[in-house]
């Protein structure tokens, strides 16, 4: 947008127009130390904590540490301009973010400023970074699910609306892949979806943004980036931010999703800050609040009741319940998941899924160990016919587990062990799925009932994969009543059973993988 | 400055009690107001932070430089400074004693800083409305200063009235 002189001027008289004089009353600061991004203030007699304080040079801080005759400042931001002495205004306020519906398609920083170069954001709302969580009265249990367009996790470890479900795993074993393809399947379902990147490089999150834009999933989507590069208050503060903005979408009724990638990174630079503000360490380094900054994070992801929908609207949304569901992920350091962080944020959330770099490595994407990772809530939220059909394949895959290890033994074992490892073996084979391709609830049903009537018995192993694809196909072209019947309603019937059991049939016989 | 407030605090504290005790704060005020000024001297503190120097010897020092002015509880208070070798905050203990005291006064030290010299009514003026505002007797030190183009500024202890020309430019041009 290009603006003449003219227009300037004629924006700058109606800022000074609406600008109302009025005696500025405050309390003030100087600096005393500054050290490594923490600034000691003396004065400041009545400031909060957590309070945003105005440093010269239009920068802030946040009041962390307050004590008898200091105050422990964090900047947010640059810090190399401040010097002994300077003047440090309170501002009143606890730090703020903007909040709603522009948000959606942009990429921003920790405080809510543009980072896209898609210019100012439209939004008069503003939310505070620290939220206390909605109470027990204002909740409604998880029975909605959240279809993350995984086989294998839509069917052994179902979401539900407002659940927090963790994603672990060591470097490199596509957390971060699960989560994008969460966010590109809600591009029907009119859930929002908010992804925290934490510490994270900035050429990975230009490439997220791009795959975003290639499969059309920007546009629900807000990005809060708090890069590797940026300082530690501000990496700290992302995911609060991240979930202020989620909460508007669920304080007015409507479902959000939000991602935060990941959340050790988080634990590393409030530790950072806690070491460096002097607070004593604990366990591994971290300070004794380490757990609570993830609880009373994660406990914010949740599901309210219409009622509370209605009195937080002023009765403008009526009979709609909100949530926001919460996927934090967590980095293990050598599949050790009884560290200190992973344990904490497993005993919080409700539900793990447990990536494994053995798995990733046999070829097995998404690389879910179904053993140990379990949706705590989500089986009341999941789609019927999902569920039926799902309960057969964990069951196959536990089974197959036992057995796995007598494989190579093939010939001397007996008929129904020899079964079970086959079929095993195909499940497995068939719980793989590419990148970027989420399924829907009817293309998820068809190849779980394939596995679970036997079709996939006769294969190759090597060929279920392409009989998956190719079954897929046939059904997109030739059986789109079926399809549309099962997305919409969800339902396991006879009916359903007998158009599914046709259509595989039919598709037998076309032998065409 | 922080970590000096923390060490003079109870120095502070102490000194101010027993002056309650005696009715002597004015006396104790003047006494260490003293201390501080003669600890600023650039000779003197040369010394006082010299290892070298016995603590007798500067005993010694001291109570001659301030014989005159010194006496009683206060020169006691003096040697105990010396023994705990904490002369170096002398200038912060009398800052909080006077605190302690207006406190217990019931008045606050307000710094009034306009563009131009205000006059005595004027000044009258805003000691009646600081009284009200902040709920204290006032003792207002009027000062000078031209970059503030007009208008005035308040400062009473951390907290500040901005109600200057300046301060309101500055504010214009952040939101500009």
């Amino acid at each position: 947008m290009q603006l003449n002189p003219s227009e300037i001027s004629d924006l700058i008289k109606k800022r000074i127009e609406k600008f109302d004089v009025n005696v500025e009353a405050h309390t003030e600061g100087t600096v005393v130390s500054i050290t490594d991004g923490i600034i000691k203030v003396h004065g400041l007699s009545d400031v909060m904590q957590g309070e945003m304080l105005e440093f010269p040079g239009d920068s802030y801080g946040m009041a962390l540490n307050l004590e008898r005759d200091s105050v422990g400042v964090v900047m947010l931001g640059a810090y190399q301009h401040i010097t002994e002495g300077d003047t440090v205004k309170c501002t009143g306020k606890i730090l703020e973010v903007p909040v709603g519906d522009a948000l959606l398609g942009r990429v921003v920083d920790a405080l809510g400023n543009p980072i896209d170069g898609k210019g100012d954001i439209d939004s008069n709302e503003t939310s505070p970074v620290e939220k206390i969580a909605p109470g027990v009265i204002a909740r409604k249990s998880v029975d909605q699910p959240v279809q993350l367009g995984l086989k294998s996790i839509d069917s052994m470890i179902p979401v539900g609306r407002g659940q927090r479900e963790l994603i672990i795993g060591d470097r490199q074993t596509g957390k971060t892949a699960i989560a994008v393809d969460a966010i590109i399947n809600q591009k029907t379902t009119g859930i929002k979806c908010i992804y925290v990147a934490i510490g994270q490089k900035r050429s990975s999150i230009s490439n997220l943004v791009r795959k975003l834009e290639e499969h059309g999933a920007m546009a629900h989507t807000i990005i809060v980036s708090a890069t590797a590069s940026e300082s530690a208050a501000l990496q700290f503060i992302a995911p609060y931010a991240g979930c202020s903005m989620g909460e508007y979408f669920r304080d007015k009724g409507e479902d959000a999703l939000i991602i935060y990638d990941d959340l050790t990174k988080q634990a590393w630079a409030y530790r950072q800050m806690s070491l460096l503000l002097r607070r004593p360490p604990g366990r591994e380094a971290y300070p004794g609040d380490v757990f609570y900054i993830h609880s009373r994070l994660l406990e914010r992801a949740s599901r309210i009741n219409a009622e509370e929908v209605e009195k937080l609207t002023g009765g403008k949304v009526k009979g709609k319940t909100g949530s926001l569901t919460a996927l934090p992920i967590i980095e293990t350091q050598g599949g050790d998941v009884s560290a200190f962080v992973p344990t904490n944020v497993i005993s919080i959330t409700d539900g793990q899924i447990f990536l494994e770099s053995d798995l990733f490595n046999a070829g097995i994407r998404p690389a879910v160990n179904a053993g140990l990772s379990v949706s705590r809530v989500g089986g009341a939220a999941q789609t019927k016919i999902i569920k039926k059909l799902g309960g057969g394949i964990r069951l196959d895959l536990a089974q197959y587990r036992e057995l796995a290890a007598f494989a190579q033994f093939a010939s001397d074992l007996d008929d129904a062990t020899r079964k079970q490892i086959e079929r095993g073996q195909r499940v497995t084979e068939l719980m793989k799925q590419n990148q970027y391709s989420p399924m829907s609830v009817a293309e998820m049903a068809v190849s779980l009932f394939a596995a679970n009537e036997g079709f996939l018995d006769d294969l190759d192993v090597k060929k279920v994969r392409d009989f998956e694809e190719a079954l897929q196909s046939y059904l997109k072209t030739e059986q789109t009543d079926l399809m549309t019947k099962i997305n919409e309603k969800g339902d396991f019937n006879d009916e359903i059973k007998k158009g599914m059991t046709a259509a595989i049939k039919s598709f037998i016989k076309t032998s065409s993988w | 400055m922080s970590e000096l407030a923390t060490l003079a605090r109870p120095y502070a504290e102490a000194a101010f009690k027993r002056a309650k005790e005696t009715d002597s704060s004015k006396e104790w005020s003047e006494n260490l107001a003293f201390l501080a000024a003669i600890m600023q001297d650039e000779s003197l503190s040369a010394i006082v932070n010299n290892p070298k120097v016995a603590q007798d010897k500067l005993t010694q020092l001291l109570q001659d430089i301030c014989q005159e002015q010194i006496k009683g509880e206060a020169s006691n208070f003096l040697k105990i400074l010396i023994e705990n070798g904490r002369l170096s905050i002398t200038s912060e203990i009398a800052v909080l004693f006077e605190q302690y005291k207006a406190e217990d006064e019931g008045y606050v030290d307000v710094d009034v800083i306009t563009a131009y010299s205000l006059t005595k009514a004027e000044e009258q003026k805003f000691a009646t409305s600081l009284k009200k505002t902040l709920n204290k007797n006032v003792n207002i030190n009027a000062s000078v200063d031209i970059n503030l183009i007009g208008g005035f500024l308040v400062k009473a202890g951390d907290s500040v009235i901005d109600g200057s020309i300046g301060g309101q430019l500055q504010q214009l041009a952040k939101r500009i």
